[in-house]
């Protein structure tokens, strides 16, 4: 999130789209019924009328998979009706800058400029400002934005295609359902008004996830709604401490504090700073990231120690490397253990066997592997895979030795959980863990230390990195000492530090208070430096920090920690005008103090010395950027500058009016024998299906199918049609139907009802199913996975596969049923 | 002062945190359900029973006004906690009982198992446990127990309790635990009376939104559990045909003549058995006397 959950409150209209907080973030809908109690609106836009739409004050229907089309026309209707926040487009973003005339693309095709059909892959130095050539290109702008090759008319070119009546053609949304909806957003247009979005998994699991978000970035850059209270791009985390895990370098790609991996072609230190900082453009530029190998050598610093010296290149030497264009992420895991590369896995806090997209690949590729380690709460699918009635291998034959290691709960730990708003609560321990279960960081060190044994031992092929790891000192007799690990994770400085004049401003042992003082030349450490001032000398860790704001706009600086410095909203410079004034004088997020000659309110995006914009020293708001600017048109992702709609992988339409492309054309696909595809515009599997989550039961539903009090209220798989399907098919509520798609299919109780309806899509009638994915065989009577049907086809950019939107068949299937235990209330009492 | 729940359905988003949270707070154990082979709106468990005290139903209605023409209403269903309980004036025993907060609360120790609150009740609520060799009569109590036995601790994570956060502990403790539980403010607890005055401003203030009526104001003589909503109450499974008299209130004057009825009863039957008795006597001493002479 770039604002917080308790933000949403002071939004004028809060457009939820691609999630449905109202079952999958209740807590969300406090704050949202707040705003809605001063007269804000709430916008739903889904392909189901969704527990979220019950309370919404307009609701817009689309198919699966065509939301960069519906949004597409909300950015030519802003742009057509001059609806744009015109200061901070001006000023805050590229929209004047002037782009290379190597830029283009072909609206017949689909495809821009550089595109290479071979590797399916955009060659992005063909998108690139017009800048001068001086140290700091400045890029060339159009400040009265009428240059035809300036971003905001090519912009304006690209989206004149996304006219209501063909976007309506695409999406199925009825045209004044569009209107509504363009209209009420574009409201908050006003620098006084402010809009949010709201989204989750409906936006990202898509071959164009990451376009979508864009998209959305791109509207709420036009509207002037980034960096205020009330607006902002909002994910709402599928896990209570996924936005922690990502901050920590659990993704391959990054390591923590969004640090780039190094890659082989990187060898040396030197390599890394030069490849991985980016360049500045512009001089009014912060470009935050040029600060990179002070981050990475303070990274290397906590990671090694005083085993990290000058010589060793800190360390560096020793770091994991990545094959220069390799993705290493979920759906390659897999394909290469079907492939049977990968020998060993373990699955820690996870269940592939169940929330992996096309489990038909996933369950036998476990079978593949010598050994697989299953860490979990509770037992799951993943660590009894060998037992699955339908994996169609003999239990007896499966080779794969699995060991199983109870683990304890969150509430039987102490620790720090980081959630949407980015802020770090400490939990503390509720609990002892029963029997042999241990915390994940006890279990890790005990691995570890046995591990280092046999390295020392062994000696083995690259022993340094095990035997050079600091370590022991988070661990007394085998257990973690989670405050050691929260202030190896704020940072410590390493040497004295002394200012100019040579006096010490910082002495060896103290933590670091900000990341502005760490160093790149090995005199500081620090675990993730976004969490830096975290934990302070005078041994406050800021997470367990509890006092309510008695008064203000909600950004409740003295409740827990947020990251980073505590700033609680990300660019909040964007939320004030060149003079430091906010442009939402009632709900100021910050402001400039002429007479103290410093800013008050939340902690300014940036250096706490700086000035406003019109002043001298004065920078721009995106601090993160290059180039300072909002993005409306960016040179970063791999499937083009500006959003396009593209088709999903598995669609009712082999053609669609905007483009020529089936479906995105940079996006990877498999073709291995279990990689199956529904042909689109088939007839074998002509519906569209969607899978999601339920409120009683999380992710795969490991913790909550194992909760008596939770199964009850959702025993069972369903898969929800409209009325009219259902009775084209004679499907009865209640009964047993199949589900089907190209790589397998699932047994689901049907639920005809009002809220999914039939859809005129480019003139043909669509009807769209959907089933949510916490189910499990391991689960008496509750049936499998419903990824059993999904595609592990991916993002152009993160390789999420596109579960919001594949093709399906449903069945009558007389005489079947989900009852799997004849007599399992036993087993179901609390 | 009488407690009393506002039920906003406008406000309901269907999570059923009420009803997990009841479960926890009555520590009711699971109930085996499934969806397969009954006409479901995915809502579980089907009826209220003696292992469930409360549960959201949903509704489906067509309204072409309405965003996407439908409205899908989510109501909390459990005791109405009437002013006047049909079940506490059936009661021969007493075991039922409505207390002064509000609450109609049971008293297992009292209860004979004669069930006739089962019968009296117009909402059906009060549920025998049916699998029990000695079954006791089990329903929603406001959380009675909560706000009985509601105990602070000392202090939170080794750090002593402020005023502020004493108060806020005990706040939370004197509110029944589904109401604590909702997102967002569909419950409200309070005060009867100022919950009326709450509930038609709320209507007064967006007559778009709401229909014209309090369900519970006046229903069956009032109830502890009231309603408000976007579509007509019979829609979403209310019954409108309760009136607004209480139950007892019809048996009354009979069942007030009861007690002096059988004073005078008794008294006259006392009088009829001394009369026969000394006439006995009398006869008895006659005859002695008659042998004796």
């Amino acid at each position: 999130m770039t604002n917080h959950w308790i933000d949403i409150k002071n939004a004028d209209v809060i457009l939820v789209m691609g999630a449905n907080p109202a079952s999958n973030h209740p807590i969300s809908m406090h704050w949202a019924t707040k705003a809605k109690e001063r007269g804000s609106k709430l916008i739903c836009v889904d392909p189901r009328f969704t527990q979220t739409a019950s309370i919404s004050d307009v609701y817009a229907p689309l198919r699966p998979g065509t939301d960069i089309s519906l949004l597409g026309g909300m950015i030519k209707y802003i742009l057509d009706n001059d609806l744009i926040q015109r200061d901070y487009v001006l000023n805050y973003t590229n929209a004047s800058c002037i782009v290379s005339e190597e830029y283009d693309f072909d609206a017949d095709s689909g495809l821009f400029s550089g595109y290479d059909p071979s590797k399916r892959r955009y060659d992005k130095t063909k998108w690139k400002y017009v800048s001068t050539n001086g140290e700091l290109s400045e890029p060339e702008k159009d400040m009265t934005l009428a240059h035809p090759r300036c971003v905001y008319q090519l912009m304006k070119k690209h989206y004149a295609r996304y006219d209501f009546d063909t976007v309506s053609k695409v999406t199925g949304t009825p045209v004044k359902d569009l209107e509504t909806v363009y209209k009420t957003f574009a409201s908050t247009h006003y620098p006084d008004k402010a809009g949010t979005v709201l989204y989750a998994m409906g936006y990202t699991q898509h071959l164009v996830g990451v376009q979508n978000i864009r998209c959305m970035a791109v509207i709420q850059l036009l509207l002037g709604n980034i960096g205020v209270a009330g607006g902002g791009i909002n994910a709402l985390r599928g896990e209570s401490n996924v936005q922690g895990s990502t901050d920590h370098g659990l993704l391959f790609h990054i390591l923590t504090g969004y640090l780039k991996t190094p890659t082989a072609s990187m060898v040396t230190l030197e390599d890394y700073k030069k490849v991985a900082t980016p360049k500045t453009i512009g001089k009014n530029s912060i470009n935050w990231w040029s600060n990179t190998p002070k981050y990475m050598v303070s990274y290397l610093k906590s990671m090694y120690g005083d085993n990290a010296t000058a010589e060793n290149q800190f360390g560096y030497i020793w770091m994991p490397r990545l094959d220069d264009g390799v993705d290493y992420s979920w759906l390659n895991i897999f394909d290469a253990m079907y492939e049977g590369k990968i020998k060993g896995c373990f699955a820690w806090g996870m269940n592939p066997a169940c929330s992996s997209a096309n489990t038909n690949k996933v369950r036998p590729a476990l079978a593949k592997l010598d050994w697989l380690v299953n860490v979990n709460i509770f037992p799951n699918e993943t660590g009894w895979f060998w037992e699955d009635p339908n994996l169609g291998i003999k239990p007896s034959d499966v080779k794969t030795e699995v060991f199983v290691l109870p683990a304890a709960a969150s509430i039987e730990k102490e620790g720090s959980i980081s959630n949407s708003g980015r802020w770090m609560q400490w939990r503390y321990k509720g609990a002892d863990a029963p029997g042999d279960a241990l915390p994940d960081a006890d279990i890790m060190h005990l691995i570890f230390v046995e591990l280092k044994e046999l390295y020392k031992k062994e000696k083995g092929k690259f022993p340094e990195p095990i035997l050079n790891l600091r370590w022991d000192e988070y661990f007394h007799h085998n257990e973690v000492d989670a405050e050691a690990v929260a202030k190896d994770i704020n940072g410590y400085f390493l040497a004295d530090v002394t200012n100019a004049e040579g006096k010490t401003i910082y002495k060896k042992g103290d933590l670091v208070p900000t990341f502005g003082a760490l160093l790149e030349d090995g005199r500081t450490s620090s675990g993730s430096w976004v969490y830096t001032g975290s934990f302070t000398q005078d041994g406050k860790n800021k997470s367990k920090n509890r006092i309510r704001e008695k008064s203000g706009i909600g950004l409740n600086p003295g409740w827990a920690w947020s990251w980073p410095v505590n700033r609680r909203i990300i660019y909040n410079l964007a939320g004030v005008d060149k003079n430091g004034v906010p442009y939402n004088k009632n709900l100021p997020v910050i402001w400039w103090d002429a007479a103290e000659k410093k800013w008050k309110g939340d902690v300014v995006d940036g250096p706490a010395t700086l000035p406003p914009m019109a002043m001298e020293g004065g920078k721009l708001p995106f601090i993160m950027n290059e180039e300072g600017l909002g993005r409306l048109w960016s040179t970063k992702l791999e499937d083009g500058p500006f959003p396009e709609h593209y088709e999903p992988f598995e669609s009712p339409f082999d053609k669609n009016p905007f483009n020529k492309q089936p479906f995105n054309p940079a996006s990877k696909i498999f073709n291995g024998p279990m990689d199956k595809r529904a042909i689109s515009g088939g007839s074998e599997f002509p519906l569209i299906c969607s899978t999601y989550r339920v409120t009683e039961h999380w992710q795969t539903g490991v913790m909550t199918r194992h909760t008596p009090w939770l199964l009850e209220i959702q025993p069972q798989i369903f898969v929800e049609m409209s009325e009219e399907l259902a009775k084209e098919k004679g499907i009865n509520a209640g009964e047993v139907v199949e589900v089907s798609s190209a790589r397998g299919s699932v047994l689901a109780v049907a639920v005809p009802t009002k809220r999914i309806k039939p859809m005129t899509v480019m003139g043909k009638t669509v009807h769209t199913v959907g089933l949510p994915w916490c189910f499990g065989w391991k689960t008496a009577n509750a049936g499998d996975s419903a990824n059993i049907l999904t595609p592990n086809a991916g993002d152009a950019n993160t390789m999420i596969p596109e579960t919001k939107s594949f093709l399906v068949n449903v069945k009558k299937a007389p005489g079947k049923t989900l009852l799997t235990d004849k007599a399992p209330a036993a087993r179901r009492r609390a | 002062m009488s407690n009393a729940i506002l039920v906003d359905t406008t406000k309901c988003i269907g999570c059923r945190s009420c009803q997990v949270s009841c479960k926890q707070s009555n520590m009711l154990p699971s109930e085996e359900t499934h969806l397969e082979g009954r006409n479901s709106r995915l809502q579980n468990p089907p009826v209220l029973s003696a292992k469930t005290f409360t549960i959201v139903t949903n509704y489906e209605v067509d309204d072409p006004k309405a965003p996407g023409g439908l409205k899908w209403v989510f109501a909390k269903r459990q005791c109405m906690h009437c002013n006047d309980p049909a079940c506490a004036s059936a009661c021969p025993v007493t075991a039922l009982h409505k207390q002064k907060n509000g609450a109609v609360t049971y008293d297992s120790a009292k209860c004979m198992g004669c069930r006739y609150c089962v019968w009296a009740c117009p909402f059906g609520i009060p549920t025998a446990e049916w699998d029990s060799l000695a079954p006791r009569i089990r329903k929603c109590d406001m959380c009675f127990h909560r706000m009985v036995d509601a105990a602070v601790p000392a202090e939170l994570n080794g750090t002593p309790l402020s005023a502020d956060t004493k108060q806020l502990l005990v706040n939370s403790q004197q509110t029944p635990a589904c109401v604590k539980a909702c997102t967002t403010g569909a419950l409200k607890f309070g005060d009867r009376d100022s919950l009326i005055s709450e509930a038609w401003g709320r209507i007064k203030a967006s007559p778009q939104n709401y229909q014209p009526h309090i369900y519970g104001e006046k229903e069956a003589g009032g109830t502890g559990y009231m309603y408000l909503s976007a579509v007509p109450f019979e829609k979403i499974g209310f019954r409108t045909d309760l009136g607004e008299r209480s139950y007892p209130s019809y048996s009354a004057t009979i069942m007030k003549a009861v007690a002096p009825g059988s004073i005078v009863l008794g008294a006259l039957l006392a009088g009829i058995y001394t009369v026969i008795r000394r006439r006995t006597e009398v006869a008895a001493n006659g005859s002695k006397q008659q042998k004796k002479e």
